[in-house]
């Protein structure tokens, strides 16, 4: 085992650590964490059998399997933090209509 | 015991007044509470018009968001029991009284109105989706549910204090195995349920398979790690 590997093995373990006990102390929706176990469980996996981005990277064509992880989880953060974008706007929008129909009950509650 | 029904609708224009006339007209003896989910269509506007007992959100919460609201309502409210109702006329108020009875002889802190206590489970796509959460609810707290998707569930009191305050205590079977583990009482009562007479089902193919997954998904992985309160 190289050190790439043992480090990769190590840090998704404690990710994965991490991410359960936040779940246990009810801190995170579950919608929310079925992304980070996966994630942090796809690391595991990865990591106790190389042999699965190995396959990938050389029928993709790179150059070497720390490459194509690295290139896989880029892109998938990107995904991640594109999907987190479109709910913060839905938030956003929620808010000020929650904002606006206060004001306006406000001022309804008012002219009575 | 000081009954309440909880009915979330997201766009139910079509069936909400048949549903709550049915409820006023047949079962004065229960108390009702109408939750519109934010919805796009004239759902608050007809409950308003009837005059309708109603909480109406000024934005979709979903389902868990909706159906807790009016727990909340339930417990500001000191209601002993809170019965989860579909707004599609899908559930029988007939089988309220056998909910409430089982509740109050075996002592249970949730009754499920099942379709499967003594009626045999066809074998269909949909029901293939709910053995698949029955095994994994029988795996993970060795408790068998009948009919773990069934929509029609009653609570009691303990129960709809939690429900009223907690984060991840969605209407849903994971949380029905979580309080199994926290040492819940749960039993099921026979109920018939209906076919939706108008608007259109929440669960399409794609939404039923993704439904079912997160379910499985959340019953055996993080239910399971989810810390136990009593």
């Amino acid at each position: 085992m190289d050190t790439l590997r043992i480090c990769l093995l190590l840090i998704s373990i404690l990710t994965c650590f991490f991410v359960l006990r936040k779940i246990r102390k009810s801190q995170m929706r579950i919608e929310d964490s079925i992304f980070w176990i996966l994630l942090s469980g796809g690391l595991i996996i990865i990591s106790i059998f190389p042999q699965i981005p190995a396959f990938f990277s050389r029928i993709l064509g790179f150059i070497s399997p720390s490459n194509f992880i690295f290139i896989a989880i880029i892109f998938l953060l990107i995904l991640k933090v594109f999907m987190m974008s479109i709910h913060l706007s839905q938030l956003e929008n929620k808010l000020h209509s929650l904002a606006q129909k206060y004001a306006v009950d406000h001022a309804k509650s008012k002219e009575k | 015991m000081k009954t309440l029904i909880l009915i979330p609708a997201y766009n139910e224009a079509e069936n909400i007044e048949r549903v709550v006339d049915h409820l006023e007209a047949d079962y004065p003896q229960y108390d009702y509470i109408v939750i519109n989910d934010g919805s796009k269509d004239a759902t608050a506007e007809i409950c308003r018009r009837r005059g309708f007992n109603l909480l109406d959100l000024p934005v979709n919460l979903g389902l868990a968001g909706a159906f807790q609201t009016g727990m909340r309502y339930a417990y500001l409210h000191g209601y002993d029991c809170a019965v989860q109702f579909d707004g599609d006329g899908q559930h029988n108020p007939q089988f309220i009284a056998d909910m409430i009875e089982a509740m109050e002889s075996k002592e249970a802190d949730i009754v499920i109105g099942s379709r499967f206590v003594t009626g045999k489970k066809p074998a269909s796509l949909r029901m293939f989706g709910n053995n698949l959460i029955q095994f994994a609810i029988k795996l993970t707290t060795g408790k068998t549910i009948k009919d773990p998707t069934s929509g029609m569930r009653m609570f009691n009191r303990k129960m709809i204090a939690r429900f009223a305050t907690n984060i991840n205590h969605g209407p849903e079977p994971d949380t029905v195995s979580y309080l199994i583990r926290c040492g819940a009482k749960v039993c099921e009562v026979q109920a018939e349920m209906n076919e939706r007479i108008a608007g259109e089902s929440y669960l399409n193919a794609t939404k039923a398979i993704q439904y079912m997954m997160r379910m499985c998904m959340s019953i055996i992985f993080i239910q399971w790690f989810r810390k136990k309160e009593a």
